[in-house]
């Protein structure tokens, strides 16, 4: 092989792998950096100049306009409490006490981020709308099949995520996400 | 053999790195490019578009809240400072944030804020200067987006807080 050829074919495979591993680092979530709080994981520089580079392009594909975190904290759960992802054709119990804000709510998405088709035509559980309980606590279901209480539909996908946005959140709960008091998620049966 | 192909690998590694930053430092510029031509759409540049509340048919951008009405200027700059007259809405949580053509957040301001009054911003470029009565905020891109979110506690609610956002503005003066 001659010399140019050796470079040209070098190049070609440089512009690919550039890309290829662009593509991977951005569309692999948030792992790196962030904040672990049980099964829900946060950054702290979502829209601020501050971001780099890495965390502004993520953060562009997935949840883009989002707000810096003194004025919203965005929390996502892609797997239960035990570990495993989340399945759109299981039931899940998501329970909590006071979050640490001024209001909140869990929304369920698919893919990138997408709302889900379902009978119900319900795509999130504001505060208000969860079932409250004698001792301060609250919940709500997660399911494919109408439940009691507040439900929310996942549409039987393959696989969804939840994002809980805290919005107005306290000092305590910037300072330390990692240590703040959010919901659990238990699976319970599957179909 | 080995050796030939020593300086042509480097060369490849160089350029992966290369178009590994390019990309990453592109994406968000190109990514809000799609979103100011997609949401901006069917609304003239520096006035406000009032989209319908976000449902699965419904998504103008990913992860949209369901919870929250949503207005968006997309804004222009180049030709003179962008006036916004936010209007409150009583009791209820509302922002307005200011995103540049990088993603970034300018300026948030919501009801705590406010204190429940009215935003008034000058969205502006040096060496352009806020009319009094206006926050400046200072933009380092020409365009961008100004984005109103509403909480609705109640969906019976959004007649009576439609009617009060679409009060809200988004005008350039031209200077």
């Amino acid at each position: 092989m001659k010399s140019w050829q050796r470079y040209s074919l070098c190049i070609a495979l440089g512009l690919v792998g550039g890309v290829v591993f662009t593509v991977h680092q951005v569309r692999s979530g948030l792992a790196e950096g962030a904040i672990t709080n049980g099964a829900w994981t946060t950054g702290k520089s979502f829209g601020t100049a501050d971001a780099d580079a890495l965390t502004r392009a993520r953060v562009a594909l997935g949840g883009l306009l989002a707000l810096p975190a003194k004025e919203a904290m965005y929390f996502t759960a892609r797997v239960d409490g035990a570990g495993k992802p989340l399945d759109g054709r299981c039931t899940y119990l998501v329970s909590g006490g006071k979050l640490d804000g001024r209001w909140w709510s869990v929304t369920l998405y698919e893919g990138v981020g997408w709302l889900v088709h379902n009978a119900a035509n319900r795509w999130s559980i504001p505060a208000h709308a969860a079932d409250q309980h004698e001792n301060g606590l609250w919940s709500f279901t997660v399911s494919p099949d109408e439940q009691p209480g507040a439900w929310l539909p996942t549409g039987g996908v393959e696989a969804f995520d939840l994002t809980l946005r805290l919005y107005h959140p306290s000092a305590a709960m910037l300072a330390d996400p990692a240590k703040g008091l959010l919901p659990t998620i238990q699976r319970q049966e599957c179909q | 053999m080995m050796r030939r192909w020593l300086l042509p690998l480097v060369v490849a590694a160089f350029t992966a790195f290369g178009v590994y930053q390019a990309t990453l430092l592109a994406t968000p510029y190109a990514l809000m490019q799609v979103v100011m031509n997609k949401i901006g759409g069917g609304v003239a540049v520096n006035s406000f578009g009032f989209g319908e509340m976000a449902t699965a048919d419904n998504q103008p951008i990913v992860r949209p809240s369901p919870d929250l009405s949503y207005s968006v200027c997309v804004f222009d700059v180049s030709q003179g400072s962008v006036l916004l007259d936010i209007a409150p809405v009583p009791d209820h949580y509302w922002s307005v944030s200011i995103f540049d053509a990088r993603t970034d957040v300018a300026a948030v301001r919501s009801d705590r804020d406010t204190g429940g009054k009215a935003a008034r911003l000058a969205l502006l470029k040096s060496p352009q200067q806020a009319p009094e009565g206006y926050e400046p905020v200072m933009l380092q891109h020409d365009r961008g987006i100004a984005l109103i979110r509403i909480l609705l506690a109640n969906p019976a609610e959004y007649p009576a807080i439609d009617a009060i956002r679409r009060t809200s503005t988004c005008r350039s003066i031209i200077e």
